[in-house]
């Protein structure tokens, strides 16, 4: 190759690393049977992540080689960093919105319009003689079973 | 991605006076050459992670909506298979390295042993995943409309409804990983018979170094596969 | 650098009558097919696209027809649905998307920064043949009963439909390592092969153009490719992550289309911005405004333009939350769009402006682009969008983007750079014809279709209300007239294949590399050698001392053939041997 002596990673280097590699592989197998609770996926993707950073600087070369080259790599990471956030804020949070229904927001008013005039068409309680003064099943359902306990 | 293929058995020392065999018509110098294949290679790998970026979004979308359903079917992969198979990965990443660090001293042998001892380490691999597979197809653990778990291990998979999603998910990402480990072997075999044919030198081995960091990337994925899949 | 200046004038035939250049040193059709050379690759392209484009746009006449009047006219409701649907598959994923990189990009990025070609050739080929495989499975899937999807594929109709979908999807993978295979080609080529002082300061905005484009191309594409697969093993094995009825999340498949189709509108328009920036600036002789801005303006609309996909699925059912955050981020689009237009209409002020008709077209881009982008910015608000959304709103918005920008710019650009491929001049009275055409016919078509979808027209339908006649009758004629002066191109370009004037090297003036610094129609090798920049791609007065044009004076006085092109610093060749060593 032309370019002046290309760098060569030692082979104690390659060892090393692939040692702390090994470790890390047993870290992980170890943390798994360890009940860690809400943070058991970000400590398994932090060793998988230093895992992956190590392979990257020093098997691959990037510590050593053109920035333009880390550049393109870690924009690549970004990215999918971005993907998956963006993703799960949708996911994560679906249904977010309070009112979001089957029906529009005139149904709604006009149901609990429909409801108040009901409300005002019922008899006081005490005049209440025939089932038809009870025009509303659930509500007069759950006055029974208020009434029974 | 091979993007220089003339094997060019080239000697020649000279800097400027004739120009070397392996270098195309429209580079100014080995070193130009060199520089773009491996910028080149880095672009592409940036795709092959977006590529496996989408199965890891789906994998994050359906474990935050079920993470009870993906503990319990995650219990049922064998981890000490798993935690095999990354070990084997690991030493090839290591082996793969080790022959570039071997072509870059003219070590043309030494290079060839550590390529065939990726190519062996690759093919390991896969008979692991072949008998990892072949365990959960007899029990009926079939990825999407074929789910059909039975047998002692895998009966409470039937009645979770979103076991089958995590399977899917498995065999995917580990199909197409599967898939890029069987197209590494293929590339790294050529390499070791092109090496054996005295193509390589330090003075040429941009094909080697190409493939070492396609190598790497497909250890790098599987370094996430391994946790995710198997152990959380 | 000695060793290149003594390859390069190998192809040379000496000073002979017929010159010597990329066309002629090679005749035979098996020379053709295999050729590596980026400017045959880029004709190759030309050609495949001009088809493909011809198809789609015959399509939409004939979806234009139907529409003539309200019921049944010209073909059945299941026809129109898959009319549609090619119509749109054909247009963004075979022509648009590749469209500028593939044709002009090839041709012309190398010459701009000064390379003998692009980094890896073959890779280059392979491209071309990988996008021939794509359109290859597209007349399959239409051979297999057809698509009828729409050129979204949404789930769970494409997960359970059959027919060609499966060959659809599969087209789409393939044609997507064709784009893959163009924009690595191009990021490379940019970073390690620009002439020497050809610094990222005086690369031509083109240039930038082509860069972010490439950026978005490799960082998205590869997600259509694994929605596509996780699509066909849906369809296959019903896998279960994007159909409901197996438990999959229908919107999670919008999300993973939209990650790559929303940045793909970005690979429709930026390499247009480029080809505005180089117009603008040649035929208005003047020095770009603000060339950082315009040229980093791309670069940040290739970023955003990853973070705004949502906004396709305002009504999708996301939740609240992600909505509001992809309208706000989408209103951010609207900063860099706008400086690049506030700069080219600066470029203009006070510059000596010609219009012939590649200038014809840049105008026509600005004040269609500007409406494209304005109307964006409506259906980018989450109120309004609940309203427009799935009407003829936005059918008109992205044919303002897609059309009005992109073909409009691309149509620009080929007459630009057109003797510079074919060597031939085009017969301008003709052209300015035509682009007058394309304009009125273009705005007659879309403007309607802004007015018939804010009352209400929904897209995607054969027949519609009765009250929405008149504005439709006046769309299809639109269509009509488009096309006549889509067809007035064709006919025109193809005489002057055979006819047409011979083009001197540099017809416009322009101040860039492949002007200055080729013969008519460029050599095999692209430059006799290379080239030294000492300036940048718009210092006309700089410029002017080397070629000694201007104002259209050139294309009158130079000689149809120029013997040698002017070296662009011909005292400083020593200089270039020193640098380069």
């Amino acid at each position: 190759m032309a370019h002046d002596g290309p760098h060569i990673v030692p082979k104690s280097v390659l060892l090393k690393v692939f040692g702390a590699l090994i470790v890390l592989t047993g870290l992980t197998v170890g943390v798994a049977y360890v009940p860690l609770g809400p943070l058991t996926v970000p400590v398994a993707l932090g060793i998988a992540g230093m895992k992956a950073t190590l392979v990257v600087l020093f098997f691959m070369h990037l510590k050593y080689d053109n920035p333009v080259n880390a550049l393109t790599f870690t924009i690549g990471t970004i990215f999918v960093l971005v993907f998956v956030t963006i993703t799960l804020l949708d996911t994560a949070f679906r249904g977010d919105l309070g009112n979001v229904n089957a029906q529009t927001v005139q149904e709604i008013q006009a149901e609990e319009e429909r409801a108040q005039q009901r409300q005002d068409a019922i008899p006081a309680d005490s005049l209440r003689i025939a089932p038809s003064d009870y025009p509303d099943q659930n509500r007069g359902a759950s006055m029974e079973s208020d009434g029974g306990s | 991605m091979a993007t220089e293929t003339a094997p060019a058995p080239t000697e020649t020392e000279a800097e400027h006076d004739p120009r070397p065999e392996h270098l195309e018509h429209h580079f100014v110098s080995s070193e130009q050459q060199f520089d773009s294949a491996k910028l080149g290679m880095w672009v592409f790998l940036i795709t092959e992670v977006l590529l496996f970026s989408g199965m890891f979004v789906a994998y994050a979308v359906f474990r935050q909506w079920n993470p009870d359903v993906f503990a319990a079917a995650s219990g049922t992969l064998n981890q000490t298979m798993g935690a095999l198979n990354t070990v084997v990965l690991l030493t090839s990443s290591l082996t793969v390295a080790f022959s570039i660090h071997a072509i870059k001293q003219d070590k043309v042998k030494q290079c060839i042993y550590y390529l065939l001892g990726t190519l062996g380490l690759a093919g390991g691999f896969m008979v692991v995943k072949y008998f990892e597979y072949t365990a959960k197809f007899e029990h009926g653990v079939f990825p999407g409309g074929a789910f059909d778990p039975h047998g002692a291990h895998y009966e409470h998979l039937a009645d979770m409804a979103m076991a089958p999603q995590f399977f899917s998910i498995y065999f995917v990402m580990t199909g197409i990983h599967g898939v890029h480990v069987v197209i590494g072997m293929i590339v790294i075999g050529a390499l070791a018979i092109m090496a054996w044919r005295g193509s390589f030198s330090s003075e040429w081995y941009t094909p080697v170094e190409l493939t070492g960091l396609y190598w790497h990337l497909v250890d790098i994925v599987w370094i996430f596969l391994f946790p995710l899949l198997y152990l959380i | 650098m000695s060793t290149t200046t003594q390859n390069a004038p190998v192809e040379q035939a000496g000073p002979h009558e017929e010159e010597t250049n990329y066309l002629n040193h090679e005749t035979s059709i098996w020379s053709w097919l295999t050729t590596k050379d980026h400017k045959r690759i880029g004709v190759l392209y030309c050609i495949s696209l001009a088809t493909v484009f011809l198809v789609a746009g015959v399509l939409a006449l004939l979806m234009r027809a139907e529409l003539s009047a309200p019921d049944e006219t010209l073909m059945a409701n299941d026809t129109y649905n898959q009319v549609f649907t090619m119509h749109g598959i054909l247009m963004v994923f075979l022509f648009l998307v590749p469209s500028i990189p593939a044709i002009l990009g090839n041709f012309v990025l190398p010459l701009q920064i000064g390379a003998k070609d692009v980094a890896f050739p073959r890779l280059n080929l392979a491209s071309w043949y990988v996008y021939l495989a794509g359109a290859v499975l597209t007349v399959t899937a239409l051979l297999t009963g057809g698509v009828d999807t729409g050129w979204t594929f949404y789930t769970p109709y494409s997960s359970s439909t059959g027919g060609g979908v499966l060959w659809m999807t599969s087209a789409i993978f393939v044609a997507g390592f064709a784009n893959i295979f163009t924009g690595l080609n191009f990021i490379v080529t940019i970073h390690k092969m620009r002439a020497p002082g050809m610094t990222w300061n005086r690369l031509p905005l083109f240039v930038w153009g082509m860069y972010a484009t490439s950026i978005v191309q490799v960082l998205a594409t590869p997600v259509i490719g694994i929605t596509m697969v996780l699509l066909i093993l849906e369809q296959t094995l019903q896998i279960g992550i994007f159909d409901p009825a197996l438990g999959g999340d229908p919107v999670l498949f919008q999300h993973f289309f939209w990650f790559y189709s929303h940045p793909a509108v970005y690979i429709m328009i930026l390499p247009a911005f480029g080809i505005l920036s180089e117009l603008i600036a040649t035929f208005s002789r003047s020095r770009i405004f603000g060339y950082r801005a315009i040229a980093l303006s791309s670069v940040a609309i290739a970023m955003l333009g990853f973070l705004v996909w949502g906004h396709h699925m305002f009504v999708s059912g996301q939740s609240a939350i992600s909505s509001i955050v992809f309208s706000l981020i989408t209103y951010l689009i609207g900063i860099p769009s706008g400086i690049k237009v506030f700069n080219w209409v600066a470029t203009l002020y006070k510059g000596s402006i010609w219009l012939q008709t590649p200038m014809l077209y840049a105008l026509g881009f600005l004040f269609m682009f500007t409406i494209g982008g304005f109307t964006g910015i409506m259906v980018g608000v989450l109120s309004v969008d609940v309203h427009l959304h799935d009407t003829y709103y936005v059918v008109g918005h992205f044919h303002y983007v897609m059309m009005g920008g992109s073909v409009v710019a691309l149509l620009g650009g080929m007459h630009y750079w057109w003797p510079k491929i074919t060597g031939r001049m085009y017969n301008e009275t003709l052209a300015k014809i035509a682009a007058g055409l394309v304009f009125v016919g273009f705005n007659l078509t879309f403007f309607p279709q802004l007015v018939l979808g804010s009352r209400g027209m929904p897209r995607r339908y054969a027949n519609y209300a009765e009250r929405f006649t008149g504005l439709h009758e006046l769309s299809t004629v639109g269509s009509q007239i488009l096309g006549l002066g889509l067809f007035l191109i064709l006919g025109y370009a193809l005489w002057s294949l055979a006819y047409g004037e011979k083009a001197p090297a540099n017809p416009w003036g322009a101040a860039t590399l492949e002007w200055t610094n080729t013969t008519a129609v460029p050599i095999h090798h692209n430059f006799e050698r290379t080239p030294l920049v000492t300036r940048g791609p718009y210092d006309f007065h700089l410029a002017d001392e080397v070629f000694g044009g201007g104002d259209g004076e050139a294309l009158r006085d130079d000689v149809p053939q120029i013997p040698e092109p002017a070296p662009s610093a011909p005292s400083e060749k020593e200089t270039a041997e020193s640098t380069r060593a």
